[in-house]
């Protein structure tokens, strides 16, 4: 009994210091390295410090266990980013220049499960794709909160496998690029299909499509497979990444090919892409042997890849 | 275990009852539960699995991946209480999950007797599965590793019951369940467990119902072993070779007291056996008694089986008045005693030599 007792004494202590330790002087050094993390990231964004770690990267934080399949990204209009892992129906707020999860929401009433491939935000509305080329369109939720939502079937998953996905607001298009083309679809191409918001579930999406041969260039890729999709906010430019061929490319609205290289060395395995409004090209990197990471870039890159003088594109409907 | 012993008389008022005994502690331990998880919210991802980091627990701090941790010796202490309490914790609501296990395992058998180092096995074993499983976590390099080891160990116990085997296995998932840190798992599978193996084993479930009574199965042999005539008889040749001389005296002095209860005469003294299962022995027996008193000629109670947990048995041996028919003893007792007993039956000699004499 009084071994019982000293074990119950030793155990409540401990935890009553893990608990003050939590609360107390862990909270308050946390907020002053919080404060320290967005300083030295707007230092770096201006320029005024010199990247001391790797060329280009402005931060990177390490995302927890639960993000290790982290699969798309997107930037809200309060600069927040939503990210989320291919199998659930959660997405985690995260606040980009501090590193610090704000809030996790999910979808319905429990955790959905799916092949969840990509994530974009317009105005207060959310996209999420599903590899065939379901969407799931929902708000953000508070921390903690089953979100409803509704689901567009595109029907566009017997013409690719889709990965990525952007809106592009003021024309209420869903911008879906194929990662894999079936054998029916256009050869030799980068195909995006763009469904309109506006358009029903009967609509005939168009498709915009660039020549590979523009793209690969000089770049010596076999293929493209791009992972995720982005539009940036000034130039209103399509960018996109992909994972398996470890590259970036940026292209008009209309198809012209503004420029086509490699990510930065840093990148692993990029799977999701987002541009914030004052310059920062956020890329998510699934975790392979480790957790994931999120990094971000100085964008326009100085030195991206190799620009390629914009040709006529082909826009054309399915 | 004084201290777990009286915390459950404390929740079951008592009482000796196994299954009302396995709820208060239940209850017991759900209370203490509850208040950790109202007091230390932490607590709730031991129960609900650490890689289910539930909504609600934001704002949660990332790493940086390119600058070190500003505090690290902090961050580090930090890091390592919180294993340390983990760890505790896990490995203390293993053994609370697995008491009541091996309550359930010396108590609840059918099998006279338990093998202690089983018992001690039930509450050693998850122990080091959980703290493998700790120690694997997501690495699959350790996992093989672990894996390597345990095929250099060879392990080979033969266990008694197999029943044991489920024991076991029971721990070892236990044991996972506490080393992914959802204990809210195994503690739904230890609950359902020991009320199934207590349900079970308190209605005998899956007992044959055309298993023979004690009667019916050593009448034959018993009946051969006393027959001298030319056939059926046992030689005693074999009975040399079959018994030691102190079974043979053993079994020489049962025959005698059975001789003496039987008496000396043609005719036995008695010739039936009366047995009744009764949750309350004290106020059964003078009301049995009183129909016995009545329609039998003579009788004397043999045994009385007290059963913790599950009804008692009352052994009579019996000789009914000429008049009286087996169906109207049993009918007399239920009508006089049914609210007190759960089964009567009436073996008699008679039936007994009739199924001696078919399966012959």
């Amino acid at each position: 009994m009084k071994m019982f007792s000293a074990w119950a004494i030793m155990i409540a202590a401990t935890l009553v210091a893990s608990a003050c330790d939590r609360r107390g002087k862990i909270g308050e050094e946390e907020a002053a390295e919080l404060e320290n993390r967005a300083n030295r990231l707007a230092a770096r964004l201006a320029g005024n410090e010199v990247d001391t770690t790797e060329s280009g990267i402005l931060a990177r934080w390490v995302l927890p266990v639960e993000l290790k399949e982290i699969s798309g990204l997107a930037v809200t209009a309060k600069g927040n980013l939503l990210a989320h892992n291919d199998e659930q129906g959660r997405v985690f707020v995260i606040d980009p220049k501090r590193g610090v999860v704000v809030k996790q929401f999910m979808l319905g009433k429990g955790d959905l499960r799916g092949d969840f491939e990509a994530i974009a935000v317009s105005g207060q509305e959310i996209f999420m794709l599903v590899s065939n080329g379901t969407i799931y369109r929902f708000r953000e939720g508070a921390d903690g909160e089953s979100v409803s939502y509704t689901t567009i079937d595109t029907k566009l998953g017997r013409e690719c496998e889709f990965e990525g996905i952007a809106v592009d607001g003021p024309k209420q298009l869903v911008l879906l690029p194929c990662k894999n083309v079936s054998k029916k679809g256009p050869k030799g191409q980068l195909v995006i299909y763009r469904w309109s918001l506006n358009g029903g579930p009967s609509q005939q999406p168009t498709m915009l499509t660039v020549p590979l041969t523009l793209l690969i260039g000089p770049n010596g890729w076999k293929s493209l497979h791009p992972s995720d999709m982005a539009i940036d906010p000034v130039t209103k430019n399509y960018v996109l990444i992909a994972a398996q061929e470890k590259a970036l490319i940026e292209i008009t609205a209309d198809g012209g090919v503004v420029s086509a290289g490699p990510l930065p060395e840093a990148s692993e395995q990029a799977e999701g892409l987002a541009i914030t409004s004052d310059g920062i090209l956020i890329i998510s990197d699934e975790g392979n042997r480790k957790l994931a990471t999120i990094t971000l870039y100085r964008w326009p890159f100085q030195t991206a890849g190799t620009s390629i003088s914009s040709t006529a594109p082909a826009d054309t409907t399915r | 275990m004084p201290f777990f012993r009286r915390f459950v008389d404390l929740f079951a008022l008592g009482s000796e009852t196994p299954i009302l005994r396995l709820v208060a502690y239940y209850a017991g331990l759900g209370l203490v539960i509850l208040t950790l998880a109202y007091f230390f919210p932490e607590s709730e991802r031991l129960l609900l699995g650490r890689g289910s980091a539930t909504p609600g627990q934001t704002p949660l701090i990332l790493e940086d991946g390119l600058t070190p941790a500003p505090t690290p010796s902090t961050l580090a202490a930090g890091s390592l209480l919180e294993l340390a309490v983990t760890t505790t914790l896990v490995l203390i609501g293993t053994i609370l999950l697995m008491l009541p296990v091996t309550w359930v395992y010396m108590s609840a058998r059918h099998v006279p007797g338990h093998s202690q180092a089983v018992v001690q096995t039930l509450i050693i074993l998850p122990l080091v599965v959980a703290g493998i499983v700790l120690i694997v976590r997501d690495s699959l390099a350790l996992a093989f590793s672990l894996a390597g080891v345990v095929a250099a160990v060879r392990f080979r116990t033969n266990l008694r019951d197999t029943r044991d085997v489920v024991f076991i296995f029971l721990s070892i998932a236990v044991g996972f369940a506490a080393g992914v840190q959802t204990l809210a798992v195994g503690a739904i599978l230890t609950i359902t467990f020991n009320f199934v193996m207590l349900l079970t084993w308190r209605y005998d479930f899956g007992r044959n119902v055309l298993t023979p009574t004690a009667a019916s199965k050593w009448s034959g042999p018993l009946a051969s072993l006393a027959n001298t005539g030319e056939y059926d008889a046992v030689p005693d040749r074999d009975l040399v070779l079959s018994l030691s001389p102190q079974s043979a005296d053993s079994l020489a002095e049962r025959f005698e007291r059975v001789s003496e209860v039987l008496g000396k005469r043609k005719k036995p003294r008695y010739t039936s056996v009366l047995s009744i299962r009764t949750n309350d022995v004290s106020d059964a027996q003078p009301l049995v008694e009183y129909v016995l008193d009545k329609m039998a000629r003579r009788w004397k109670l043999d045994e009385v089986v007290t059963n913790t947990g599950k009804p008692s048995e009352v052994y009579y041996i019996v000789k009914l008045k000429k008049s009286v028919t087996r169906d109207e003893f049993l009918t007399a007792i239920r009508d006089n005693a049914g609210e007190k007993i759960e089964h009567v039956d009436l073996e008699s000699r008679d039936a007994e030599e009739e199924e001696v004499g078919i399966s012959a």
